[in-house]
């Protein structure tokens, strides 16, 4: 026997739990184990998020021995499919109701893989059942190192700390089909801004090349920041993610509640969001998207694009500079890529600046300021906003020509002045919430 | 055909009522595998089987018992025909329109109605999965559900009555074909095991997430005493009961062990009964065949029996797809020599 560990009832809900959510963003995790720690690492198919959950050897099993052999001495490392431990994890009470569910129930789980030559190479958990029955289900498995991403917290001078069961009850406030979170803060008025929206288009027209907004919504929840820990960000630093994957963590960061901490740098570098219970730490690197990245993903090839609007994640090998050079990286164990230093920030900076920040589906500055709009530009200003006048086609951030201050290029804001926008302000002792349309509301879809 | 009715309103063959469906309904659909059910009317009863392309068979009792009131005249076909016609009844019937006519009223069980304010907002929200306040139990009054069926080749006719409102359905009936059971001998059992349904449930819960084509089924007598195990494409299951002392009511194996494999999606076809069944008895015949007896606890009625045969895989097939496992592979060897 390699490894050798015990869970109980308790264990096994946790280590469901976890499995669970990782289930969300992948379908394979690779399971490592040391002397001290057992590690469920998983990284998404796009590679745009990493998932570390570590438990901690002494705290969190009942029992644990590492023993090793001669081909892993100090760790053992193995990829398995999620689906079928959590199928072997799942709780077994439940289910029929009106039983007496306490003999169904498990009393532990004891887990052990073995591997090596002339041995079968196999993870076998068994179930026992406090009426007696056993089951035993051996998985086979893949021998693949983990990949670990690496996360430079030098780098990451931003961050903030907040209970994850306030933050959980924010989400409730997100409005369907919406695919990004903007996380930004004003000084001014010490407010966080959560504003989620979707750049997800609907094609149509007789070619099907007119693009349109399938959510024309805003909806920006303002929390103060006194909601928060331990808060130091760069004052209209705005950064996206990726609510899906924000979703599913905070989901689980409920149920193993504690204090979320996030930490990031700037756009289109990673942000770490960590927290940690009894034994269990759960840490999570997800890339955030740089503003080039979306525009490169939408002017790839129509096909390309559809899918990237289908698959709501944003894809950050799609082809961009940036997004390219770290997966490139990540295929080798993407550690290097954050520890490359700024360096290839600075070279994108200059690579960016002929670049208009725009997102594609927003109408196009009308010219003369549009510098040679791509052919699509003149199908997609057709869009559902082109009655309104010329003026109210910049949608579009408020101070493009502002790149030199950091980060400065992957601002994302609307242009308040004067465009015909609809806001609904719906105000809670710490919360506010701003929903923008450009459409006319009903206050049925605004009703949250 | 023999028609002997075209005198004066002749006692129809079978007539009976009750007073809910709900238990006809929930032991018919435990064998609710197929489309068409062989029924036989008999003075204790009606009786039906199911067949699954003859490697499965359920049958299902209704007993009298079940039924304020059970006439049969059956005196009627033995009068009027030679002894060559069979003496009781026979005919096939489609199962879902049947399991389909026994639930139009209150007889829907509670987990139909959950499901339905689930899905309906308004139930859930404000009557929180209380019974309805119009529901026949709330009111006191129950309805009743009179079958019968007059002659031979006659519909077989269900009428519902219930709050006033009568529902009458008659199901067509076709000319039954000559069932023949899976044929399992009772005097050569090779083990006998009574054990609680519900735990066998649980073994093929346990199996059932890994989607394995066949599941294997030891008896030793030995630990591990019953064994249920599986190879999927992920991994290999196996559930045992050979740690609770109390786990096996009954037990009792005649060789060193019995092993056969099944077509694990029949077996799980008889989960239905398990669910319901407060015990099983499961034997298993020199031949190979698994016969699981399931004992049903009716209110107000008794015990009622549900029956299922099941045909294994011919034992060459196994040593051939069994060859992954050195430990399948010889518990086929032993197989062989039963």
């Amino acid at each position: 026997m390699v490894v050798n560990f015990t869970l109980n009832e308790e264990g096994i809900s946790v280590f469901h739990d976890a499995l669970a959510c990782m289930f969300k963003f992948s379908d394979e995790v690779c399971l490592e184990t040391k002397k001290d720690k057992l590690t469920l690492t998983t990284l998404n198919l796009s590679k745009s998020a990493y998932i570390c959950f570590t438990f901690a050897a002494s705290r969190f099993f009942s029992r644990y021995s590492f023993e090793g052999n001669a081909q892993y001495r100090d760790r053992f490392f193995c990829q398995l499919h999620i689906r079928s431990l959590l199928s072997v994890f799942r709780p077994r009470q439940g289910g029929e109701s009106g039983r007496d569910n306490r003999e169904t129930t498990i009393e532990r789980c004891d887990v052990a893989i073995d591997d090596g030559p002339g041995r079968k190479s196999r993870l076998v958990a068994r179930i026992n059942c406090r009426n007696g029955i056993t089951a035993e289900h051996s998985l086979s498995f893949e021998p693949m190192a983990p990949t670990h991403a690496k996360f430079d917290k030098t780098e990451a001078v931003n961050h903030w700390t907040i209970s994850s069961r306030t933050l959980r009850q924010l989400m409730d406030h997100f409005g369907p089909g919406i695919d990004l979170l903007d996380i930004n803060t004003d000084d001014e008025t010490r407010v966080v801004n959560f504003t989620c929206f979707t750049e997800k288009v609907q094609k149509r027209g007789a070619n099907a090349n007119e693009a349109v907004l399938k959510k024309p919504l805003h909806t920006n929840i303002a929390v103060e920041m006194d909601e928060f820990d331990d808060v130091e960000v760069e004052d209209k630093l705005h950064i996206i993610i990726s609510v899906k994957d924000f979703r599913a963590i905070l989901q689980h960061a409920q149920i193993i509640s504690g204090e979320l901490a996030i930490s990031y740098s700037n756009p289109g570098r990673p942000m770490k969001l960590s927290y940690n219970s009894e034994g269990i730490l759960c840490e999570f690197i997800l890339m955030t998207i740089g503003q080039d990245d979306a525009i490169s993903q939408k002017h790839k090839n129509p096909r390309a694009n559809s899918v990237a609007a289908r698959g709501a994640r944003p894809e950050l090998d799609s082809g961009s500079r940036r997004g390219s050079s770290v997966v490139n990286a990540t295929r080798n164990e993407l550690s290097q890529a954050q520890e490359i230093p700024r360096v290839p920030q600075l070279q994108q900076k200059t690579a960016l600046r002929p670049r208009q920040p725009q997102f594609e589906i927003r109408p196009q500055p009308i010219p003369p300021q549009s510098v040679a709009p791509p052919p699509p530009a003149t199908a997609r200003s057709d869009s559902l906003f082109v009655p309104q006048g010329d003026d109210d086609h910049q949608w579009e951030p408020i101070n493009p020509d502002q790149e030199d201050d950091e980060g400065g290029n992957d601002r994302l804001e609307w242009n308040s002045n004067n465009e015909p926008v609809w806001r609904i302000h719906i105000v809670h002792p710490n919360i506010s919430l701003t929903l923008v349309t450009r459409t006319r509301p009903s206050f049925a879809s605004a009703a949250i | 055909m023999a028609s002997p009715a075209n005198t004066a309103p002749a006692p129809p063959l079978f007539r009976a009522v009750a007073s809910s469906t709900r238990p006809l309904y929930q032991l018919l659909k435990s064998i609710g595998f197929t489309n068409k059910v062989h029924v036989d009317i008999t003075e204790n009863g009606l009786r039906f089987m199911a067949d699954h392309a003859r490697v499965m068979q359920g049958v299902a009792h209704w007993n009298k018992n079940l039924f304020t009131s059970y006439t049969t005249n059956l005196t009627q076909l033995e009068d009027e025909d030679e002894e060559d016609e069979p003496a009781t009844p026979t005919f096939q019937i489609s199962l879902p329109a049947l399991l389909e006519t026994l639930q139009i009223f209150g007889a829907v069980d509670a987990a139909t109605r959950q499901a339905k304010a689930d899905i309906d907002p308004y139930r859930s929200n404000l009557r929180n999965y209380r019974p309805d306040a119009f529901s026949n139990q709330t009111l006191g009054m129950s309805g009743t559900c009179s079958l019968s069926h007059s002659q031979d080749g006659a519909p077989f006719s269900i009428v519902l009555e219930e709050a006033g409102v009568k529902t009458t359905c008659n199901l067509i009936t076709y000319i039954a074909e000559e069932p023949e059971l899976i044929p399992f001998d009772v005097n050569d059992l090779s083990f006998k095991i009574i054990t609680q349904a519900r735990w066998l449930l649980d073994a093929l819960a346990e199996i059932g997430p890994t989607a394995p084509e066949k599941l294997t089924i030891t008896a030793s007598r030995k630990a591990p005493y019953l064994k249920l195990s599986s190879v999927g494409a992920l991994g290999s299951s196996s559930v045992d009961f050979a740690k609770g002392r109390d786990l096996l009511e009954t037990f009792a194996v005649r060789d060193a062990r019995w092993v056969q494999s099944f077509k694990f999606d029949i077996i799980k076809s008889a989960m239905e009964a398990m669910r319901i069944a407060s015990k099983v008895s499961m034997r298993g015949d020199r031949q190979g065949v698994l016969s699981m007896q399931f004992m049903v606890e009716v209110e107000g009625a008794g015990l009622s029996f549900l029956d299922f045969r099941f045909v294994p895989y011919a034992e060459r097939d196994d040593n051939e797809e069994g060859e992954e496992d050195e430990e399948d592979d010889e518990d086929e060897g032993e197989g062989e020599e039963l």
